[in-house]
């Protein structure tokens, strides 16, 4: 059940970035949009790993497949 | 007023200006803030027709040196002359004074004339030329047919003579009569005509001689080899000499006028070889002398097209500045006694400064003492919306635009956008190597930006050019997501260790099941054992119709969330109550549910449990169909499921007559309490015109503003605003009804169709996959099957048609259908939950805009 943790440390990672990128982001006229895509993009691009892992985290149907027999060994 | 920075979250602080500029320097004022490009003048004569406002004659001057110059342009396209780049002049951009307008004007009409009349010699003496060539080639011609015609008189003279004798008859019998041939035509009474006729006429020009005639002519004609050119057209016309025989003054008067109505041209030729001789030889030295002095004319008028080629993009750019000045010129008013111009023009606040250090720059240089002013005033009216946009953000921006003008102080979509569009675009695009392809397109757009914008583009490149950034930003995500995808050019990438092993059976083959290593879930997007299997499809679409309605989910709840920052920003407490709180609970209590439940069933170990999953389409339907029933009441998803949807149900139908009815009345019950206290609407029963009245009732009436007290009555409108308008609008209780019904069914309907409508982010990516999959198993597969030289000469073309195929196909058309996709889900999933959208565009009044709309290339 160890794995079941990966999201919330992801999600710790997420917030430690988002920090960095709010304070990092460039001074000036543009700060606004370096902070706004900056930080959309690691929720967005977190949310879709978040959403991948869990689906493989108690999957329900493993693979089959027939010709593996032909390629092993 | 503190000034707040301008970010691309809302639009920049707008002001009204009023602007009082001495009448001197009202040109080099306009000319400054045109550089400037930051005020969108208003209109203060609408008015007014064109042709009554002030500065029609100095626009109509101008219109005039700009006709001659692109007539200058034309003439050098015509002597293919190049005109040098605007991109080579140190600084066009400098604005002239007046008098190096009126110079300018002087010097290209001076030119005008000059070009024109070297152009107009040109063309004569090109004529001139024409005919010459013409007449010599008749002569020459003419010779032959003299000798031929000679030997056959007695030919023509019979065939006159008798009806019945077949014209041209034994042609080619010539030199029969040789007994005959001194004897001259003019005995005989034979006149001739010769010319000149264009090929095409020859038949109907033959045949109408003959019906006119009733074929009493003898006609000869030969072919001109070599085309002749007209020099008003430049075209080339191939011609047939001609020459026609026939008896009596007035058959040849008739057939002068028919070829001459054909277009023909007549020469005069002599019948006496020699005369005939000496006539050659003249047009010969002519036409000579003629080719010396078109070759001069021709340089002299080149030479002058390249001098004038040498500045003529700057004129261009000066020109067009110049009258762009006075058009803006012919929006502002002026006071009673004429002597100051009055502008109104919306500036960003943050602008103000600049403004004014602007015009005192202005001021100094004029060395005036009466200084420019500029006020600010207070207005109902709606400011324009302006987004201060760079390189990068201008794409994004357009998008949105597109669809619709932000409100003023609107929350800008356009911000979000720039990740959401091109990560949503990247969920239907995932595939690591497309996303490489995407990425290297757009970084070499990028890299080569100046030289691309400056070359011209076909209309389809200009486009992508355009959108160079959204590229590189879908070639990012379209990269991450096929990591996520495990898939590159439909290939599987392994890069961590698998999860899944394939059980080993007794004789030692593999498969064709598999087993999972216990404990370990792939780290990183998906398995790639899973790919090639015979259910990957299985799996992958139950995955990606999840992530679809999860990340439609997310995407619609923030987009639900900006309409909540709209209102606190409007300070509209009824748009939070009234909209926002139940329709965020509605879609909450059915879709939010929905999503929690995707999540749990994947962090609940089924097997583990001994448990059947719950089918999560079944539990929707029992959910709505028989609320408090369960499909399997013994195996529920958690403990207390069907209580919990109950209430969820509850909450969501409870939402509906709230926010069907709690805006609209409310509105109702603000408004009869205001009218109670008897308010009423400015302009509601009388309507009065601050420009009629005298100066005190008229600020008081415009809220105050600023007045402008130590002038004389002279100026009173000084703080008016002018042109104000009555924008206030009556409060009608059945159409805020009617408005919020459709609200309401608009919403709770699209909470729907809007969450079946992510599905199309499922959809697009399986057909990507699966599309890509079929093209390499159609091309580079079959070619890994050959071997030897022939394996490695069919390796190499099958390679470059897959190439080609992927980057057409795959690329090009997946890639637009994706983004259109994306576009849709913007437009209509997102944007309808929370833009407003009744802004009004800011269009400053810039030479660099106007340059860029009109470019002079």
């Amino acid at each position: 059940m160890a794995n079941g943790w990966a999201p919330f440390i992801g999600l710790i990672v997420l917030a430690i970035f988002c920090a960095g990128a709010w304070f990092g982001s460039p001074k000036g006229e543009n700060q606004t949009i370096w902070r706004s895509t900056l930080l959309l993009s690691a929720v967005s691009m977190y949310l879709m790993w978040a959403i991948t892992f869990l689906a493989q985290l108690h999957p329900l149907i493993s693979p089959i497949r027939e010709d593996i027999r032909n390629l092993g060994h | 007023m503190a000034p707040t920075k301008d970010t691309m979250f809302r639009s920049a602080d707008m002001s009204l200006t009023q602007l009082y500029i001495a009448n001197e320097i009202g040109r080099e004022v306009v000319s400054a803030l045109g550089e400037l490009g930051v005020m969108d003048f208003r209109d203060l004569n609408s008015e007014t027709s064109a042709f009554q406002r002030t500065f029609t004659q100095e626009i109509r001057r101008l219109d005039n040196v700009e006709r001659q110059l692109r007539y200058f342009h034309s003439q050098m396209d015509k002597a293919s002359i190049p005109m040098r780049s605007i991109y080579d002049f140190n600084n066009p951009f400098i604005s002239p004074k007046a008098s190096e307008i009126d110079e300018l004007a002087d010097k290209s009409q001076s030119l005008e004339n000059r070009i024109s009349s070297l152009n107009e010699s040109y063309e004569t003496l090109k004529k001139r030329e024409v005919e010459l060539t013409e007449w010599r080639w008749v002569l020459r011609e003419a010779g032959g047919f003299f000798d031929r015609a000679r030997g056959q008189t007695e030919e023509i003279r019979h065939s006159l003579d008798n009806d019945d004798a077949p014209l041209l008859q034994d042609v080619e019998q010539s030199g029969q009569g040789e007994a005959a041939a001194d004897r001259s035509f003019s005995v005989m009474n034979i006149g001739f005509v010769a010319g000149v006729i264009p090929r095409e006429r020859i038949a109907a020009f033959e045949r109408i001689l003959w019906r006119t005639l009733r074929g009493n002519l003898y006609m000869n004609q030969s072919e001109i080899p070599e085309a002749i050119i007209n020099p008003e057209t430049n075209e080339e016309v191939s011609k047939n000499v001609f020459i026609i025989f026939a008896h009596g003054k007035e058959i040849i008067a008739k057939i002068r006028k028919i070829s001459e109505s054909l277009g023909a041209d007549l020469y005069s030729v002599d019948e006496n070889s020699e005369l005939r001789r000496d006539q050659i030889r003249e047009v010969n030295t002519r036409l000579s002398d003629l080719a010396s002095v078109l070759k001069n004319t021709k340089s002299t008028l080149d030479a002058e097209l390249t001098a004038i080629g040498r500045s003529l993009a700057a004129w261009m750019v000066i020109i067009k500045k110049e009258k762009a000045t006075y058009q803006t010129l012919n929006k502002f008013s002026y006071d009673h006694q004429r002597k100051t111009l009055i502008a109104e023009a919306w500036a960003p606040t943050n602008y103000l400064g600049l403004i004014k250090s602007t015009l005192r720059d202005v001021n100094d240089q004029a060395g005036l003492s009466v200084p420019t002013i500029v006020n600010q005033i207070k207005t109902t009216k709606t400011p324009p919306t302006y987004f201060k946009t760079n390189r990068f953000t201008l794409a994004f921006q357009t998008i949105i635009d597109a669809y619709g003008t932000i409100k003023y102080r609107e929350v800008n979509p356009a911000l979000p956008t720039i990740v959401t569009f091109p990560f949503l675009f990247a969920v239907m695009f995932g595939d690591f190597g497309h996303g490489i392809i995407l990425l290297t397109a757009a970084l070499a757009m990028i890299y080569y930006e100046r030289k691309l914008q400056r070359s011209k583009l076909d209309e389809l490149f200009s486009m992508i050019f355009y959108g160079r950034y959204i590229v590189f930003m879908m070639g990012i995500f379209s990269m991450y997501t096929g990591l996520l995808y495990c898939d590159a050019f439909s290939k599987e990438l392994p890069i961590f260790k698998s999860m899944w092993k394939w059980t080993e059976n007794d004789d030692g083959s593999l498969g064709p099941t598999a087993t999972r290593v216990e404990g370990y879930t792939y780290p990183f997007g998906l398995d790639w054992r899973w790919h090639d299997t015979d259910n990957d499809l299985l799996f992958s679409n139950s995955y990606k119709m999840k992530l679809s309605i999860l990340l439609g989910w997310c995407h619609m709840t923030f987009s639900l969330g900006w309409s909540l920052v709209n209102a606190l920003y409007f300070s509209t407490p009824i748009d939070i109550w009234g909209n926002f709180v139940p329709g965020m609970i509605f879609f909450q209590s059915i879709f939010g549910y929905l999503s929690f439940t995707i999540v749990y069933k994947w962090c609940v170990d089924w097997a583990a449990r001994g448990q059947n999953p719950p089918s999560l389409l079944n539990m929707l339907i029992y959910m709505f169909l028989q609320p408090g029933t369960l499909e399997n009441p013994d195996q529920p998803l958690y403990k207390g499921q069907a209580g919990i949807q109950v209430v969820l149900l509850l909450l969501a139908v409870i939402c509906v007559p709230i926010l069907l009815f709690l805006k609209p009345f409310y509105l109702r019950y603000e408004h009869n309490k205001a009218r109670a206290l008897g308010y009423r609407g400015i302009g509601e029963n009388t309507r009065v015109s601050a420009l009629d009245d005298d100066d005190e009732e008229g600020q008081n009436l415009n809220g105050g503003r600023e007045s402008f007290g130590d002038d004389d009555d002279g100026i009173a409108m000084i703080t008016q605003d002018i042109g104000h308008g009555g924008e206030h609008e009556e409060f009608e209780f059945s159409e805020v009804m009617i408005h919020q019904v459709i609200h309401t069914i608009e919403f709770c309907l699209n909470c729907v169709s809007h969450t079946a409508s992510y599905l199309r982010l499922w959809a697009l990516s399986l057909a990507h996959q699966r599309l890509s999959i079929v093209l390499w198993e159609m091309t580079m597969k079959i070619a890994f099957g050959f071997t030897g030289i022939t394996g490695a000469i069919i390796m190499v073309v099958v390679f470059y048609m897959w190439f080609a195929l992927t980057v057409a196909v795959l690329c090009v058309m997946e890639g637009t259908s994706a983004m259109l996709h994306s576009l849709r889900l913007h437009w209509v999933e997102a944007m309808s939950k929370h833009f407003i959208g009744d802004g009004v565009p800011f269009e400053p009044f810039s030479f660099k805009v106007l340059l860029e709309e009109e470019p002079v290339e």
